[in-house]
């Protein structure tokens, strides 16, 4: 009788021991995916080519990301709307250099349960027909993005590149 | 309140891991046992004192048990939950029966004509439920967008199912004559769980809080009443031999 009963707590506390810790959302779980915007020469369309002092703002927002030196950007979303507006300007830091143009981001939302930690999550689907609307600043300078194209319009992992830019 | 529960639960798992233990069959000359055989039937305390005090849970479970042969009881609950769990990310409310059944082995070598149980079982339980989503959040590793606003859906889902099995740790010790109060720990393991689309069984009625994997933890404090039904004599030969 004894024995069972040691095989008993063993088991009650192997059980217990292996119950998982769900109450934080863990960094390595997906959940809602940034726009991944890979940049490359428009002279040379399939070399990669790095943006410099790249400022990137959302119309609303008052900060601005800033990406130097790489080739590849991600940026996020609005989760509470279908569609989210950027500006993108290109050598910032500099008075006469500097060019800005607009880039809105058109899509559809679908919200998906990830688990009791992390709640839900947004993916986006890029729309089929404008998907996105390239506009200049009022005083126009000139567009600096000579030409998007759309790589993957399903935006459900940061692990592909869903937009590529040719300047 | 979840963490002093986790560590309520902690003492008592440690308590009654210690009780268990310090269980060792040393009987000496006793004299004749008479031993009563019956049903018993209860409720459980908790469930109905978190009623009371907890506005966000109503439930009830009986409880109930049928002496069979000297250590083993026929054992089930049937219970009613309704529960709204309010967690970081989300909220929903748990809607549901259920009903276990299976067996108790009691353990315990009772003196002289105590009639208390420490006793290891097994359940097979089963649950029909729905779920309502009533709110969640985006989760947004970005921090550049202010944080999106809660999502209130209220969306319901009905006609779900679970199974799954138990192993019961428990004790009873009758205070007054024929009336027992009961503590019992479960560790559940989820047999089948239809889970609703895009939403997942957080909480299952009588299975308790579930979680990533398919184990689950439940308890209850029991009171209930022993009705004898008829009695036997322990024969000496019966229990010389038990004694080896």
């Amino acid at each position: 009788m004894k024995k069972i009963q040691l095989l008993f707590i063993c088991l009650f506390s192997i059980t217990f021991s292996s119950c998982e810790k769900d109450d934080i959302c863990e960094a390595t779980t997906p959940t809602t995916p940034k726009l991944v915007i890979e940049f490359y020469d428009i002279l040379n369309p399939t070399v990669k080519k790095n943006v410099t002092n790249l400022a990137v703002k959302e119309l609303n927002t008052a900060t601005s990301i800033s990406f130097t030196g790489s080739s590849k950007i991600q940026i996020p979303l609005r989760t509470s709307q279908d569609l989210t507006k950027y500006s993108f300007i290109l050598n910032s830091t500099d008075a006469t250099l500097d060019n800005e143009d607009f880039l809105q981001f058109n899509y559809t939302r679908q919200n998906l349960f990830v688990s009791r930690a992390c709640g839900f999550k947004t993916n986006f689907i890029l729309n089929s027909t404008t998907p996105i609307i390239k506009t200049e600043t009022l005083i126009p300078d000139g567009y600096w993005i000579q030409n998007v194209v759309i790589a993957n319009s399903n935006i459900t992992t940061e692990n592909e590149t869903h937009v590529k830019i040719y300047f | 309140m979840k963490h002093m529960s986790k560590f309520t639960f902690s003492i008592l798992l440690i308590l009654t891991s210690l009780l268990v233990i310090g269980q060792t069959n040393k009987t000496d000359s006793i004299p004749p046992k008479i031993e009563k055989y019956g049903v018993r039937f209860g409720a459980d305390i908790s469930k109905l004192i978190q009623s009371f005090y907890d506005k966000k849970y109503k439930g009830i479970e009986f409880v109930g048990d049928y002496r069979v042969t000297k250590n083993y009881y026929l054992a089930g609950e049937l219970g009613n939950e309704n529960t709204t769990v309010e967690d970081n990310r989300l909220t929903f409310t748990t809607q549901g029966t259920y009903l276990k059944v299976g067996f108790d082995y009691n353990s315990y070598e009772n003196w002289l004509d105590m009639r208390n149980m420490l006793y290891i079982g097994m359940r097979y339980g089963a649950s029909t439920f729905s779920q309502t989503l009533n709110s969640y959040n985006i989760y947004n590793t970005s921090n550049y967008f202010p944080e999106a606003p809660t999502v209130f859906l209220g969306e319901k889902y009905n006609g779900l199912t679970s199974q799954w099995i138990e192993i019961v740790l428990g004790l009873k010790a009758e205070v007054l004559n024929n009336i027992y109060l009961g503590f019992s720990v479960r560790m559940n393991r989820l047999l089948t769980n239809t889970k609703p689309d895009n939403f997942d069984n957080l909480y299952i009625p009588g299975f308790n809080r579930t979680y990533n994997g398919d184990f689950g933890i439940g308890f209850n404090y029991s009171i209930s009443y022993f009705l004898p039904l008829y009695k036997t004599k322990a024969t000496q030969k019966k229990d010389q031999k038990k004694k080896k």
